[in-house]
């Protein structure tokens, strides 16, 4: 099946010559849930940025759906890929939340009925009925987040980017964050998410592509991941507090969640 | 123990708000305890970190009742201006507190605002500087430092100034784990060296590892204050609150019988010692170290 996301010698250069992308080959399947992983500056950021059109290549190609981005606008491309930004305070502009929610949808041309049905859906599934009314900037972070997440959502493009979903969320903002991404996997969306919070991204998605220096220098699933401490180190990556724990104290098999360690033990108790 | 915050009765009410964001709370921070903050959302964890530097009210406005006593002076008789002496505060968004060229300049400039002599102006940069590990910026432009480094600018500007309360609200948030782990141990070196330390983190591991106390702020209320080891034992209470436990500490809880523990550890050094010791039952983890030892097999 055609990736719904491919690179292939992703090289960018930003003004000054600073080289934060150094020949990237990655593909992206449809319906992946797939995280991004890597120390600040390690070009993250950037990669996802062009998958948007927000950069455009400095050699090499990206092609979403099958289609080369160059000469594609950012509009055109957001239709297909829709991008949360890390600081959500870049993306608003409207008045109140239930007018940056439709912002989208509005851009890209639905009828009213569509526009309102999209709205009534991301707001029950993101819980946010009662701030509609609500200047985005007056929100506290979390809803800030969330608001981001959803005005993304209320256009439906195939592709959903969140860059840095987690920072700053509360545990009830984690869970609206879990629930609202296995649903999008369950509708047959591709999830990306940049992410330092490894909890996260160890329980909730089941590829990880890990980044240093603008390159690739892992892309496999979670638990091949986390089992490579001499790639997270180079990375400067940390794996979960539990999958730590594992690590040190058993031999066999590789924890990425409280419930799997917990079920090992009881199991290894018993037998 | 010498109070250096003292919440009495005190509740606060934004401008134009009916209820208010901190109801009621009464509690005391004494001089060198390194206090960890933890709540949802709209707990009132912030509110608590603007009262205590007088942002909230004095800045801010609204209205409040009781009082907030920070090293002896009384909110009714304070202004931030005479806070800023006693506690400095580094919010999430470090960056957009910076307003000058370079590192040096940053820290230098609430110095020169207050008036400090130009020798000690210098020998402050240069200390602060070298205790946060920014001697070799001091010529660069904030804006160009990562998120770590930036936080720990943030945390360098308001050390020159020699407050005896360092907050930091939600500091951590956005950076990686480099960058976080820098000012975790920053501000366990400035809590060693005896400041006082107020910590607001959604991070619930790092809380546990590094503070002594432990607040647990829920709408507006504080519910629990205490010994962070006794805090991180109650975990059905703490869920209450929505908040969970350490993911070692979780899994010790999940494994209390099986393991005979009586005591949760609540750092990975302590869980890697209490699970490592196939044997032993009663989980004393007071001297546990961490090893990689494999014992699971």
């Amino acid at each position: 099946m055609e990736p719904v996301i491919q690179t292939r010698n992703l090289v960018h250069e930003y003004k000054g010559g600073v080289r934060a992308l150094k020949g990237v080959d990655i593909d992206i399947h449809h319906n992946d849930v797939v995280s991004i992983i890597g120390q600040n500056g390690s070009g993250k950021t950037t990669l996802v940025r062009h998958f948007n059109g927000l950069l455009k290549p400095t050699e090499g190609t990206v092609t979403v759906d099958g289609e080369d981005t160059e000469g594609k606008s950012v509009s055109f491309l957001s239709k297909k890929v829709g991008y949360a930004f890390q600081n959500p305070n870049h993306q608003f502009f409207c008045e109140t939340v239930k007018d940056e929610l439709l912002v989208g949808p509005k851009n890209f041309k639905f009828s009213e009925t569509e526009a309102q049905e999209k709205l009534e859906y991301v707001v029950d599934l993101l819980e946010i009925e009662d701030i509609l009314t609500k200047h985005p900037m007056t929100l506290d972070y979390t809803r800030k987040k969330i608001v981001s997440i959803a005005s993304i959502l209320t256009f439906s493009p195939k592709v959903v980017i969140m860059d840095e979903p987690t920072g700053g969320l509360d545990e009830d903002g984690r869970k609206i964050l879990k629930n609202t991404m296995d649903l999008l996997h369950e509708q047959g969306n591709t999830v990306i998410m940049i992410s330092h919070d490894m909890d996260f991204v160890a329980e909730n998605t089941n590829r990880v592509i890990v980044m240093a220096e603008g390159q690739v220098l892992m892309d496999a699933d979670c638990q091949t991941v986390f089992r490579r401490e001499d790639v997270l180190k180079k990375a400067w990556i940390e794996p979960p507090q539990i999958t730590q724990l594992g690590n040190a104290v058993c031999k066999d098999g590789i924890f990425l969640s409280v419930n799997d360690f917990v079920t090992h033990f009881k199991n290894r108790i018993t037998t | 123990m010498k109070p250096i915050i003292e919440f009495q009765d005190y509740s606060y009410f934004y401008p134009k708000e009916e209820e208010a964001a901190i109801k009621n709370i009464s509690v005391t921070i004494n001089q060198g305890e390194f206090v960890g903050i933890i709540g949802r959302n709209k707990a009132g964890k912030s509110t608590a970190c603007l009262s205590m530097i007088g942002i909230a009210p004095h800045t801010i406005g609204g209205d409040w009742i009781g009082n907030v006593i920070v090293n002896g002076i009384l909110l009714d008789e304070s202004t931030v201006g005479t806070i800023t002496n006693h506690v400095g505060v580094v919010f999430q968004d470090a960056e957009s507190q910076f307003t000058q060229e370079t590192v040096e300049d940053e820290i230098a400039f609430a110095m020169c605002n207050m008036g400090i002599e130009r020798t000690e102006m210098l020998n402050r940069v240069k200390k602060v500087a070298k205790d946060c590990n920014l001697t070799d910026f001091l010529d660069r432009s904030p804006f160009q430092l990562s998120g770590g480094q930036q936080q720990r600018l943030a945390v360098a500007c308001l050390l020159a100034l020699k407050p005896e309360v360092v907050i930091l609200d939600e500091s951590t948030s956005q950076l990686d784990p480099i960058g976080r782990d820098e000012i975790f141990s920053l501000v366990s070196k400035l809590h060693q060296l005896g400041r006082t330390v107020v910590m607001v983190d959604h991070n619930i591991e790092k809380i546990a590892q590094y503070t002594s106390k432990i607040m647990v702020l829920f709408d507006g209320e504080v519910k629990l204050y205490g010994d962070t080891r006794e805090i991180l034992q109650q975990k059905e209470l703490l869920n209450q609150y929505h908040i969970r436990l350490p993911q070692v500490t979780d899994a010790a809880y999940g494994l209390k019988e099986e393991k005979g523990f009586t005591t949760l550890p609540i750092t990975l050094d302590e869980a890697v010692g209490a699970f490592s010791n196939e044997d032993k039952k009663g989980g004393d983890i007071s001297g546990a170290s961490y090893s990689n030892e494999k014992s699971c097999s």
